[in-house]
């Protein structure tokens, strides 16, 4: 069974945890970030990083050096570390200044695995590589620029801490090389290429009906490269090999994790994570974490009923009009209609992250979304519901 | 025209400005060959409507469907020949025909259906009948189906 949290009656723009997980960070739609500390079965306030002045689009935690980077539309980044205050000797958060140079909105943010650098997307039609001078005292940042034609959306870095994924609003999903000289060791070479030096196109894909492409991956060993785009399609690029592309049936994703080599869970607009499988010979799509058969209160089944359209399409203020269209019913006579979606979160996902995972694989992910909720599923309780679905599908 | 107070155009003096031809991978096909190629498909398909083939009909028209710049005339021959199927189908049919057709076929249908719709009073366009395509198409191919429509740059 999913555990399910509730934190805020906000949006939840990103979240992130620490590493043991007693810890997390979200954004809930402000200038602020908070951080949640777990105590028992619940998910307590306990610090306000304050320091942008627009809303904060995206937070990431470095599990190792335990330090949070936020990115926000005020076109700057933060990178936050526990301190022992001098005053108070008390531990507490202190941003360090990041030197992006951009002249748009940071859009996302994500550590490299060695922790060493962390890249910001922005609207700026480009990708500030960052690292940290000691000299200064701050962060600061090499742009990747060339060939981006508009605001790159989500990144994903490559294992070797140098190859960088960009999904952007060109409608193309590209791989580039992130080499710092001043960080990097030199690269063994990948299947995505030997020579590397710092803003080389090691792969260009496009999203097959022309969508933004919201969200890239990087499997395990960074040898594929999925992408999730706003034409309800998902795409997994091996660079040697096939570019396969699986249409959905459902609404756009939006964010997506890699459980292993051969799978992966993305979420997005339809309200619930979707399990996709397989290797390079073919993908499918595996089912749902969230089991929308299962026993509920009677009142959620309403709606449409045994039509078996699940998501967006299945809530009561579409049956309620669909009502006043066909039937000439309205007001009263579908008040009494349930208007909540089956899926447990009630509104677009905006983000999913490994929660659980070892050398073998993420065992467990994590969802935050529009309606405010956290949610940790157990990535392998999809072979159980497979058999259940059987061709109902996605719908 | 609410842009029409707008005297300069300032895209001329930004040289990185994102052009409609860099959204979309252009029409290899020569213009003169895609309307040749959009006659020859009316012809062939009222050869399959002689034979009641709708499915192999709607396959013949929507491969590979003109889009892009230049071929409006290939395209409102394409339209033309599409609602002639679509207005001879009966409504009982439509689920099993669209059923028959690939992923691709589906998602040009589904271009054409909101092409259609766009263009109320315009030759055989009968909405009745193109809602009737929609309703069963969504059923079968899904919201995603018409998310893609309104994402794909090569409208046609």
């Amino acid at each position: 069974m999913p555990e399910i949290f509730n934190l805020s009656q906000t949006p939840i723009t990103s979240h992130a945890f620490n590493a043991d997980r007693s810890q997390l960070v979200v954004s809930l739609n402000s200038n602020d970030a908070q951080i949640y500390t777990r105590k028992g079965a619940e998910w307590v306030h306990t610090v306000t990083l304050s320091e942008h002045d627009k809303l904060i689009t995206s937070v990431d935690w470095a599990p190792n050096s335990n330090r949070i980077v936020t990115a926000s539309q005020d076109r700057n980044a933060y990178v936050w570390q526990e301190q022992v205050d001098a005053e108070t000797g008390k531990l507490v958060w202190k941003p360090t200044l990041v030197l992006l140079r951009i002249n748009r909105a940071a859009t996302y943010v994500k550590w490299s695995p060695k922790e060493d650098k962390f890249a910001v997307a922005s609207g700026a039609r480009a990708i500030a590589i960052c690292s940290f001078d000691p000299e200064n005292n701050w962060w600061v940042s090499k742009l990747l620029k060339k060939p981006i034609r508009s605001t790159v959306l989500s990144l994903d870095w490559h294992p070797n801490n140098v190859l960088l994924a960009a999904g952007s609003a060109d409608m193309k999903a590209r791989v580039f090389s992130a080499y710092i000289k001043e960080v990097d060791d030199r690269p063994a070479p990948t299947v995505w290429g030997s020579k590397l030096p710092f803003n080389t196109v090691c792969g260009e894909y496009s999203s097959p009906a022309g969508g933004w492409v919201h969200a890239v991956g990087f499997s395990p060993s960074g040898d594929a490269l999925a992408f999730a785009s706003h034409d309800s399609s998902i795409s997994i690029a091996y660079p040697n090999g096939p570019l396969i592309n699986i249409r959905l049936p459902s609404l756009p994703f939006v964010s997506l994790v890699w459980t292993s080599e051969n799978a992966l869970v993305a979420a997005g607009h339809d309200c619930r994570p979707v399990v996709f499988a397989g290797s390079e010979a073919g993908w499918q799509e595996a089912g749902t974490l969230d089991d929308v058969n299962a026993p509920k209160s009677p009142e959620a089944r309403s709606g449409l009923g045994s039509h078996g359209s699940v998501g967006r399409l299945n809530t009561g203020a579409f049956a309620a009009f669909r009502n006043a269209d066909t039937r000439g019913q309205s007001g009263s006579a579908s008040a009494h209609v349930d208007s909540k979606p089956l899926t447990t979160h009630q509104n677009t996902i905006t983000n999913v992250r490994a929660y659980d995972y070892s050398a073998e694989g993420v065992s467990k992910v994590s969802t935050s979304g529009v309606d405010g909720l956290l949610v940790i599923w157990d990535v392998d309780s999809v072979t159980a519901l497979t058999g259940r679905l059987g061709g109902a599908h996605l719908r | 025209m609410e842009g029409a107070f707008r005297k300069v155009d300032i895209d001329i003096y930004d040289e990185d400005v994102l052009q409609e031809t860099e959204l979309y991978a252009a029409d290899s096909r020569d213009p003169a060959a895609v309307l040749d190629d959009a006659k020859q498909r009316q012809t062939a398909v009222r050869s399959l409507l002689a034979k009641n083939d709708i499915p192999g009909a709607l396959s013949v028209i929507l491969d590979d469907a003109p889009y892009g710049p230049n071929v409006e005339e290939a395209k409102v021959i394409t339209l033309q020949t599409l609602l002639t199927i679509l207005n001879t189908t009966k409504a009982t049919e439509i689920t099993g025909v669209i059923k028959s057709l690939s992923l691709d076929t589906q998602d040009t249908l589904m271009k054409y259906l909101y092409k259609g719709m766009a263009m109320p009073g315009w030759g055989d366009v009968s909405g009745s009948v193109l809602l009737g395509w929609h309703e069963k198409l969504t059923e079968v191919a899904g919201v995603g189906c018409i998310v893609r429509t309104m994402t794909d740059r090569r409208a046609v």
